[in-house]
């Protein structure tokens, strides 16, 4: 069940509306990770270091890929809808405050697979292709 | 009503009030009516008292509310400045150990990348996102960097210089990044290699607006300010509003107080690069080359200070327009009550002196009334005692007066008063008051005297003045009066024994032949006394049947015989014997007591006449005299009436006879009076005529049966040829009447031989028979119905 999921997935991950083409970025899970779906808003907070949790309580911890990675921007602009200027600006603001830290960044999307496969309550995101069974991606609403 | 307005002395005219006035003068104090209206300057006072306290209290209120809002922005100013100054010192602190970091792995490791890439990976660097960690060789080349994009050599910069330079934390200047709009603020650290050799610098770069993005609204505004100094007086970064800068470079002493360790001092100033006024606060961190400024702008801060003010500004001038509209309303209805009072008390004090002058004063003349008199001459003779001076009081009567009423009518009479009335007050001083005691009675005051001959002196320049001629209704007269004066003390010690004692003078004066002055003693009363007595009995005269009728026969001219007789009335008193009529008739037509007089004179002489016919004497006319208040007496036609019938005395052969002078007075009324008695059947004759002054005109209107030529005339008729052409033409008047003529006091024989040439019908006299009582008279006529008339005229008894 668990590994049939990332191939169930393809279709409903795609169905954001006004996301770019649906093969592009998925946001993932470990394996391991009992979650199939999150609203939208929940990711937004996760990424923003408004929550860190999951819906059903668990611990969450949301991992970036490095600033230069174009995924990143993909990323942002697709499921937070602002751009990485806005993003720092806002992290600029949590951490001269004292508030929180950004996610934890690794340099790109196999890296990135890489730890959260490994990390329970890790969430982050990669290009569809980057999928595997170590992963599974979770649908967005 | 004591105001003491007692005035010295009573005035000479009609302005004497008495001493109690009626009415409240003008300077009376108010009373509590008029106290209630305020006077109008005190509206003025109340709306000034009133704006003064609003206006106070409402800038009062906008000073308190102003610095209550400026030690609030003084207060957020230190609140805001600890908490960025907290932020920054432990942003600073962390941006430190993370090169102090780097400086431990770089000694272990001995090379950049290789300590960069052990501390990422135990998470010991600082978040990539907003810093840049980079680590440069002995020359400033750039080894290491934990993100990629930045210079490639540090060598120029100011911070790599100053951190090789000693093993402290380095603070860069803000520079600005090519391309891009930030500006980079870089910390530095020296590192050692471990051999202990200098190897380069460990840096930290971070986007200088990294230190104001804690810029919160919601604690200083959109136009505050937040910026971090460097001691070079360099800013590192500076925030106004949403401008980000760096760079700028001010006096650093001037803006960070030195060693400050308590409250933050917090200054306004607008030396800010936008120049926008600020509570501006800084301090000095501790152990750093560093200070942070703090800015919340004035006019944000004040703003909800300013509208309150505003609004206080708005409510104190819509209460002051209110109060202002209020106090007019309120005046002007107050003034509308003060001056509806003032017309109000203008009306009853007009009235009251007018109700008071009236009661005080006659209203003929204007002079002072009795009463007014009486409480002035009370008043005089307290002071005259207290002051032990001497007053006058002159008694005045005008001789005559009746007369002129008489003949002239009451208006003439009422005119001649007036004109005395003038002539009086014009003589006197002001001092001294004239009254009118009713009549022709006046009384001078004369309240201050040196000596009784002042008072003479005054009575006579009365006199005088009195003396010009009266010009009344076309006609001159000449007035005289008698004046009496008592003078206190001698004369009276109180206002009544003052008058009365006046009086007695005057009646005095007017005995001694009138026109003539007396002055009171007490020798000389004893005449005034007999008449006042004579008044007294006269009264009683009546009742006691004092009176009887003499008669006095009228004989034709011609034949001789008696034709008439007249009756005469006579009062014998018990004491005094036989008095003159001359004595008391003036005096009972002067108290009204001829009225019932001539009432008993017209019952006794119809009873007689009846009597004597009944007893077979001839039917002769009978004559009486009617006075002119007995012909005037409403009562006269209707006594006259029942007389004739209860004495069932024949209507022609009863005679009034009226005084020219009083048949002339009224001539409406003696005609219808003239009538009436006609209608009865009663004869009328004109008697003194010649003595009224009247015009054959209003003579021949008065249906008179016979003319009674006056004895003045007959008495003339035997004197000199002037006089007699004077009795001539009144005869002549007498007979173009067309009516009997009788001459009346024929009492010698040129008079009788006058009267007989002059073809009078009748006589009447002493010549031919004196009066004499009914007996007499009963054989008088005896004689002359039993004997022949007398061949010659003869005078008799």
């Amino acid at each position: 069940m668990l590994l049939l999921a990332p191939t169930l997935m393809p279709g409903p991950a795609a169905a954001p509306s006004g996301a770019p083409p649906p093969d592009s970025l998925v946001v993932v899970v470990s394996a391991d990770n009992p979650l199939i779906r999150m609203d939208r808003l929940r990711l937004q907070d996760l990424y923003l270091g408004r929550t860190s949790r999951f819906a059903d309580g668990r611990q969450a911890e949301p991992i970036d890929q490095a600033p230069g990675s174009p995924d990143r921007a993909t990323f942002y602009a697709t499921y937070l809808g602002r751009t990485l200027a806005e993003v720092k600006a806002h992290w600029s603001r949590i951490i001269f405050t004292g508030r929180g830290e950004p996610p934890r960044e690794v340099p790109d999307g196999v890296a990135l697979r890489k730890l959260v496969a490994g990390t329970p309550g890790a969430i982050g995101y990669l290009e569809r292709r980057q999928l595997d069974v170590s992963v599974h991606a979770v649908e967005i609403r | 009503m004591s105001d003491g307005r007692d005035r010295p002395t009573g005035g000479a005219g009609s302005s004497s009030e008495p001493a109690a006035s009626l009415v409240p003068a003008d300077d009376r104090p108010r009373g509590w009516l008029q106290r209630r209206s305020a006077p109008p300057a005190l509206f003025s006072l109340i709306g000034v008292a009133v704006l003064t306290v609003v206006w106070f209290a409402t800038l009062n209120r906008i000073d308190v509310e102003r610095s209550n809002a400026r030690a609030a922005a003084v207060a957020a100013t230190r609140d805001n400045l600890n908490t960025y100054e907290a932020q920054v010192v432990r942003v600073v602190r962390e941006i430190d150990r993370t090169l102090k970091s780097v400086q431990y792995a770089y000694r272990l490791r001995g090379s950049g990348n290789a300590a960069l890439r052990d501390l990422r990976a135990r998470g010991l660097l600082p978040p990539s996102l907003v810093f840049t960690v980079s680590v440069t060789g002995p020359d400033g080349t750039v080894t290491a960097s934990d993100v990629g994009g930045g210079p490639a050599s540090l060598a120029d910069d100011e911070v790599f210089r100053a951190a090789r330079a000693a093993d402290t934390l380095a603070v860069g200047r803000s520079v600005r990044r090519e391309g891009a709009g930030e500006w980079r603020l870089r910390f530095a650290r020296r590192l050692t290699a471990t051999d202990g050799s200098y190897g380069g610098v460990a840096v930290v770069g971070v986007d200088a607006s990294f230190f104001v993005s804690g810029y919160d609204t919601t604690a200083v505004g959109q136009h505050g300010l937040l910026g971090v100094l460097g001691s070079d007086g360099d800013f590192r970064v500076l925030r106004t509003g949403d401008r980000v800068s760096a760079g700028e470079h001010v006096d650093f002493a001037s803006i960070v107080p030195e060693g400050e360790t308590g409250e933050a001092e917090v200054r306004l100033s607008g030396e800010a690069p936008d120049g926008v006024p600020r509570f501006t606060s800084a301090r000095d961190l501790y152990g750093l080359p560093l200070a942070v400024v703090v800015g919340l702008s004035e006019e944000e801060r004040m703003a909800p200070a300013a509208s309150l003010a505003r609004l206080y500004r708005w409510r104190a001038a819509g209460v002051s327009l209110l109060l202002v509209f209020v106090l007019a309303v309120v005046g002007r209805l107050n003034w509308k009550i003060v001056r509806l009072r003032e017309r109000e008390s203008e009306v009853r004090i007009a009235y009251g002196r007018r109700v008071e002058h009236l009661a005080y004063h006659d209203g003929l003349t204007g002079l002072p009334n009795r009463s007014l008199l009486s409480r002035l001459v009370e008043r005089h003779v307290s002071e005259a005692r207290r002051y032990g001076r001497r007053l006058a009081v002159l008694f005045l009567d005008l001789d005559r007066f009746k007369e002129v009423n008489d003949s002239l009518g009451h208006e003439a009479g009422d005119q001649l008063l007036r004109e005395v009335a003038e002539r009086l007050e014009g003589t006197l001083r002001e001092s001294d008051t004239v009254a009118r005691m009713g009549g022709d009675e006046f009384v001078i005051l004369l309240p201050e005297l040196k000596d009784a001959g002042q008072a003479a002196t005054v009575a006579r320049k009365v006199l005088d003045a009195l003396s010009e001629p009266v010009d009344i209704l076309g006609q001159e007269f000449q007035v005289t009066a008698s004046i009496g004066v008592s003078v206190y003390p001698g004369d009276g010690e109180d206002e009544q024994a003052l008058l009365k004692n006046a009086d007695i003078a005057m009646y005095q004066a007017k005995d001694a032949g009138k026109n003539d002055i007396r002055f009171y003693s007490d020798a000389m009363t004893s005449h005034t006394r007999e008449r006042l007595a004579l008044e007294a009995s006269l009264r009683q005269a009546l009742v006691k049947q004092e009176f009887e009728l003499h008669y006095q026969v009228r004989r034709d001219v011609r034949t001789s015989r008696i034709t008439g007789m007249e009756a005469l009335l006579r009062w014998r008193h018990p004491e005094l014997g036989m008095v003159e009529p001359m004595k008391f008739i003036p005096l009972a037509e002067e108290t009204g007591l001829m009225v019932p007089i001539g009432r008993w004179v017209l019952a006794t002489a119809c009873r007689q006449s009846v009597a004597w016919v009944e007893e077979g004497l001839p039917r002769l006319a009978m004559a009486i005299n009617l006075g002119a208040r007995q012909f005037f007496d409403e009562g006269l036609v209707h006594a006259v009436r029942d007389t004739l019938v209860a004495t069932g005395m024949a209507p022609e052969l009863l005679e009034l006879e009226v005084c020219e002078s009083v048949l002339t007075r009224d001539a409406d009324r003696t005609l219808s009076i003239l009538r009436a008695l006609k209608e009865v059947g009663v004869k009328i004759t004109i008697d003194n005529f010649g003595t009224g002054y009247s015009t054959l005109a209003v003579l021949r209107q008065i249906p008179a049966d016979m003319v009674k030529i006056d004895r003045t005339f007959i008495r003339a008729a035997g004197s000199d040829r002037v006089e007699r052409e004077v009795t001539d033409a009144i005869v002549a008047m007498g007979r173009s009447l067309g009516t009997s003529l009788v001459a009346q006091g024929v009492e010698t024989r040129d008079q009788a031989d006058y009267v007989r040439e002059h073809a009078c019908n009748a006589v009447q006299g002493f010549f031919f028979n004196r009066p004499v009582p009914a007996d007499e008279l009963a054989a008088l006529l005896r004689a002359e119905v039993t004997g022949p008339p007398p061949a010659e005229y003869s005078p008799r008894g």
